[in-house]
């Protein structure tokens, strides 16, 4: 068995910020394979004195990546996991492969649930809600309220994947995030419908003057038929132009 | 007519700073509608367009997601673009700001969203030769020039929709104008426009939250709405 130097905070740092720049070059046929081998190049000169094996440590990670770029955080410290343990000798290098390939898919399913088709829609939907109360401030608490979750979830699965390997599958699952991302969901839909009454009522007083009545059922009716129309697969700027030719024509013969 | 350069300058830098985070750094939702357009019209002097512009945005996009290799519209060009628009013909006029322009605004500058999926999909060439280039300096054995091609693939997205923002600024100086010779039931339809667009962006919004029972939701959310608004006129009136 070799002794291999052990990673130093700062080098664990500085791979920590190389990997938020894991999609700078995304192409389509190794998608973030340049952004994962930035990332953990540091660790691994760092562990690899030897050039032949700093090569061979590198292009293991040139090969084919693609996940969530969040939840990619926990992927990047399994790799310094393993990459510590097969500097060492305590395991061969197809470890490492292998462990990026069995958690790729199933962890960028995980992500895009819950960060882009939750969290997101979730924070803007109460943001954009409110806007009529808080003016800028509701765009300064969108950034506050999702970072606060992003950031401390990255760092956390990042610490997790360094600490634990094959293990963070496990700690990820108790984590729940499925059950959380459809709540999630359904309050982004609640703060949405709360909006949609909002805007036709509060806008439309002001747009409207002596029509006011009028502009304001009129925007309320527009709501719900263009939901029912998208629902029908009508495409989302067509509903739009729609109703805004609508409108406008109201506006501009009564 | 004289156009302001600094605006123009501003919005390009914005628009590139952005585009950036959006894809290449950190994801941190400074590319979001709601911020990114607030962010543009602050800059340019008209945070209300910005603002409202930003919150429209956002529902009308509410429901995107870059899922896999898939290519969502691209959401940010379409909200800085329609921004600085927004904000320059509202400094072109003189008038300030008001729905009517915003409308105009959106209705010119939103298909941008489209225009940027299909610049992504072109920028997606260049990134396959840095992966080329990548590979190439790594079997040479060049590993420092291998793995340094990630962050070349940053400065296209930002000199691209630094120069659509930019254009779109520009573009806004000289529709200012031209703005103020429309009829004025024209512009009064286009003031009504506005609260429309925005109830449909929040009806989109509800059936992109992508939740198992969204109209029972939305439902909620807006009987909930209604009740208060009703109670208060009513408070009001005693």
């Amino acid at each position: 068995m070799s002794t291999a130097p052990t990673l130093s905070r700062s080098v664990l740092l500085r791979v920590y910020l190389r990997s938020l720049f894991l999609q700078a070059s995304w192409n389509p046929k190794g998608m973030q394979n340049l952004g994962l081998a930035y990332s953990v190049y540091p660790a691994l000169e760092q562990l690899y004195p030897d050039k032949k094996a700093l090569e061979a440590a590198v292009q293991r990670h040139l090969t084919f990546f693609n996940t969530h770029p969040y939840v990619a955080a926990a992927i990047v410290g399994g790799v310094l996991f393993h990459e510590q343990r097969i500097a060492r000798d305590e395991e061969s290098p197809d470890k490492v492969v292998a462990f990026k390939a069995a958690l790729m898919g199933p962890l960028a399913a995980l992500g895009d649930g819950f960060f882009w088709l939750s969290l997101k829609p979730a924070v803007g939907a109460i943001c954009a809600a409110l806007v009529p109360a808080l003016q800028a401030w509701a765009a300064v608490l969108f950034l506050f309220l999702y970072n606060l979750v992003h950031l401390t979830l990255r760092a956390r699965l990042y610490w997790m994947g360094l600490t634990l390997g094959d293990r963070l599958v496990e700690a990820i699952a108790r984590a729940n995030l499925p059950t959380r991302g459809a709540r999630l969901r359904s309050v982004a839909a609640a703060c949405a419908g709360g909006l949609v009454a909002w805007l036709a009522v509060d806008l439309g007083r002001t747009a409207g003057g002596d029509h006011a009545p009028w502009l304001v059922s009129g925007c309320l009716a527009l709501g719900v038929v263009s939901y029912i129309l998208v629902q029908q697969r009508v495409p989302n700027y067509v509903v739009l132009y729609l109703a805004a030719g609508l409108a406008c024509a109201a506006g501009a013969f009564l | 007519m004289s156009v302001g350069w600094t605006q123009v300058l501003l919005a390009g830098l914005w628009g590139g700073l952005v585009a950036v985070e959006r894809k290449a750094f950190l994801q941190a939702m400074l590319s979001r509608p709601l911020v990114a357009a607030t962010v543009m019209g602050a800059l340019l002097g008209d945070l209300r367009a910005g603002l409202y512009i930003g919150m429209l945005l956002e529902l009308f996009y509410l429901g995107t997601a870059n899922l896999g290799a898939s290519l969502p519209e691209n959401d940010t060009v379409s909200a800085t673009g329609t921004a600085a628009a927004a904000a320059t013909m509202a400094a072109a006029t003189g008038a300030g700001s008001t729905q009517a322009l915003w409308s105009i605004a959106i209705l010119l500058f939103l298909p941008l969203g489209r225009v940027g999926r299909i610049a992504d999909r072109l920028l997606e060439g260049y990134m396959a030769r840095l992966a080329r280039v990548a590979m190439a300096s790594a079997e040479a054995g060049n590993l420092s020039r291998a793995v340094r091609q990630n962050l070349w693939g940053m400065w296209p997205h930002f000199f691209v929709y630094g120069a659509a923002s930019s254009t779109c600024a520009l573009l806004g100086f000289f529709l200012g104008p031209l703005l103020e010779q429309l009829p004025l039931d024209l512009l009064r339809g286009l003031a009504w426009a506005f609260p429309a667009m925005a109830s449909v962006a929040a009806a989109l919004a509800a059936q992109g939250s992508h939740a198992k029972r969204a109209p029972l939701y939305a439902g909620l959310g807006a009987t909930v709405v209604i009740l208060a608004v009703l109670l208060s006129t009513l408070q009001e009136r005693r």
